[in-house]
């Protein structure tokens, strides 16, 4: 499933380290196979990708995203 | 009239008699240890007077439960229900915030069978010699050394379904079973993530060599069986195809420190494919801070571990609520505190040398588990359904867990071995079944242990006894109403309390299993009696509303004998309440409103008489 969503990139401290993103609404979601440009803490983004429903991970913080693409926010 | 009084007051006399000697559920803990909880706001000093008064006075040594508890304030002294008695009437009371046992629940002697002794328990420390195990308070606070005095689970063979493991310097003694990595599908299972090494070490790290950290079941064998990539993300199909690697390659526990994604059949299919082949499947319960586990670790046979932080509460990162069946260490090292997380040998991913790591997480407390299912696996119990009574059975009781933070409560291992050993474990049928038939189906859930389930039936039972004494005098026919009546003032529909929709807000289920007197605090979940609703007040209401209506007027009287019952019973038993809290005051208010029920009913069921 194709989704698109707005918020902050956060790194969670969990195993050796986790990227995700916290939306404005407070959901966080878990970046699958973030691209380096999108692997900064603190970066306002707009992130398109993919809920994979068939991936399981260590950080267990949330529905895990598949970064297509991304724009960040000014 | 004389009679009827004299009849009703010989009820409660006796209902407290009964109670005072009753031994339900809430009376099979046993303990050797008292917390003592000193208020937030108490100087560091005047904690010092206290607690040498404590050890002048009743000739015990107070310490610290662990290095973190000097913040909280938490103290634990050796003692049994005569010390807590005194303790709580002393003036120290007045500065903690709770005096209360550290239970250790046990089947009990009757259903034990013959002891086995596979090895004597030695006299010396138990504590190993490696360096840096006095950092690992997570093993402390679940008895691994006592439990070591019988087994460290030699023979027993746990899968380890994760990133991998890396043979780092600190597993070297370590036995291993052939795995496999299905991630690039080949037979060396080599960890690039750090996290699975981690994992592994928890449960089996070489112990007493000299070096590094502690395991648990150092003496068991682990299964390498590499799901996940370097990234720390994998597939269903992957993880499920390991499950039944692990069952057909003669491993008895599989711990799954991961989860997320959706439900799925082929998963399912393959825990239930294991659990066939007496596997012990653990799971964590998940790291998102919500009501519910995430999957693997809500499917049925799998047992849900929560996290616990240094001081015994809830990480505040864990999952909780439905699917979660045990707690166990998961550490918290918010605010770079590394001395909060679990320190294992493991690798650095980024050149893939050996270091030692404090993680936190939900994946850090299910390996404490299957490290306790290994030794209990190794103890002589094979079925994964008896592993799982002995794990539940021997944990921690955690009173007032009215959100499921801590399942069945706090792993022991020391407790767990111990029981393992005492022979033959009756897992209750009547549990199995709702388990099993609740989890054909992952959708719904039941905490069996959130209910006190004696107090309740004490509680119904005394309601009907004194509508009966009633009806003696003022003849009434029964009815529909007034038995609704009593279950609704008595116990409610209590068996709703533990019935969990996954993914669902659980406050409705509380509201419906709660009774009148309960109300007030059915949804904060809080075990203490709002005063408020725990009174004359709802029944006095009712009756005022009621007494003129046919049916209504049953159901006032009904639940006025209801409320009576439970706050008589919840005054002999479990006087806890909110502001009053649970000594005296709280025990007379009960009493006395209790008392005021019984006459308002009598009253109300008078008026009736003459209005016939």
């Amino acid at each position: 499933m194709s989704i698109t969503v707005k918020g902050t990139i956060d790194r969670k401290g969990f195993g050796t380290g986790t990227w995700a993103i916290e939306t404005e609404q407070g959901d966080t979601y878990e970046l699958h196979k973030p691209p380096s440009d999108l692997q900064k803490a603190g970066l306002k983004v707009k992130v398109e990708g993919n809920l994979r429903e068939d991936v399981m991970t260590i950080a267990m913080i949330g529905p895990v995203l598949e970064v297509k693409k991304f724009e960040v926010i000014k | 009239m004389r009679k009827l009084v004299i009849l009703g007051l010989l009820f409660f006399v006796g209902l407290g008699w009964s109670i005072a000697t009753f031994q339900g559920l809430a009376a099979q803990g046993t303990y050797d240890r008292i917390v003592i909880d000193f208020r937030e706001e108490v100087g560091s000093a005047q904690i010092e007077t206290q607690v040498r008064a404590i050890a002048n006075q009743f000739k015990v040594r107070p310490s610290l439960n662990s290095q973190f508890s000097e913040a909280d304030h938490l103290y634990i002294v050796e003692g049994d229900k005569t010390l807590l008695k005194s303790l709580r009437r002393s003036d120290i009371a007045k500065y903690t915030e709770y005096i209360e046992p550290d239970y250790v629940y046990s089947i009990p002697e009757s259903q034990t069978k013959e002891i086995r002794k596979e090895s004597q328990p030695s006299a010396t420390s138990q504590a190993p010699n490696d360096p840096l195990y006095s950092q690992q308070w997570n093993l402390h606070s679940i008895g691994v050394e006592a439990s070591w005095q019988e087994t460290k689970g030699g023979g027993a063979t746990v899968a380890v379904i994760d990133t991998g493991i890396s043979q780092v310097p600190d597993l070297k003694e370590t036995k291993f079973a052939e795995g496999y990595d299905f991630v690039n599908d080949q037979i060396d299972a080599s960890d690039d993530n750090g996290h699975g090494t981690h994992v592994a070490g928890t449960i089996a790290q070489s112990t007493n060599n000299g070096f590094g950290v502690a395991g648990i079941a150092y003496e068991a064998t682990l299964m390498p069986l590499k799901v996940l990539s370097a990234g720390g993300g994998g597939t269903v199909a992957d993880i499920a195809e390991a499950i039944r690697f692990a069952a057909d390659h003669g491993a008895d526990v599989v711990n799954m420190s991961l989860g997320g994604g959706g439900e799925s059949m082929v998963m399912q299919e393959a825990i239930d494919y294991a659990h066939k082949k007496d596997v012990v499947v653990i799971g964590a319960a998940g790291n998102s801070a919500q009501n519910s586990a995430s999957y693997p670790a809500r499917y049925p046979h799998v047992i849900g571990v929560a996290a616990l932080d240094a001081s015994g509460q809830k990480a505040p990162y864990s999952n909780f609520g439905a699917g979660v069946n045990l707690s166990a260490p998961g550490g918290s090292t918010a605010g770079d505190n590394e001395a909060g997380g679990i320190l294992q040998n493991t690798i650095d991913p980024s050149t893939g040398e050996s270091i030692f790591a404090a993680y936190q997480g939900t994946s850090m407390a299910a390996p404490h588990v299957a490290g306790v299912a290994a030794l209990v696996k190794a103890s002589g119990v094979k079925d994964p359904d008896e592993v799982a009574a002995v794990l539940a059975q021997s944990a921690r009781k955690v009173q007032d867990d009215g959100l499921n933070h801590f399942g069945a409560g706090k792993l022991d291992a020391a407790a767990a071995v111990k029981l393992a050993l005492k022979g033959k474990i009756t897992f209750n049928d009547f549990f199995r079944w709702l388990r099993d038939n609740g989890y054909l189906n992952p959708r719904f859930w039941i905490d069996g242990g959130v209910i006190a389930l004696g107090p309740k039936l004490l509680m119904m039972l005394g309601s009907y006894l004194l509508a009966f004494f009633l009806r003696n005098y003022f003849p009434f026919t029964w009815s529909w109403s007034m038995a609704s009546g009593l279950v609704a003032g008595s116990s409610g529909l209590f068996f709703l309390k533990g019935f969990y929709l996954f993914d669902a807000p659980q406050f409705p289920m509380r509201l419906l299993g709660s009774s009148l007197p309960e109300l007030g605090s059915a949804i904060q979940a809080s075990g203490a009696l709002n005063p408020l609703t725990a009174s004359v007040l709802i029944p006095l209401g009712l009756v005022v509303l009621l007494l003129g209506h046919a049916q209504g007027k049953w159901f006032a009287i009904g639940s006025t004998l209801g409320v009576s019952a439970c706050l008589a019973v919840s005054a002999a038993i479990d006087p806890q309440m909110l502001w009053l809290g649970d000594g005296t005051i709280a025990r007379l208010f009960l009493i006395v409103n209790a008392l005021l029920c019984f006459g308002l009913a009598r009253l109300a069921s008078k008026s009736q008489e003459r209005m016939v």
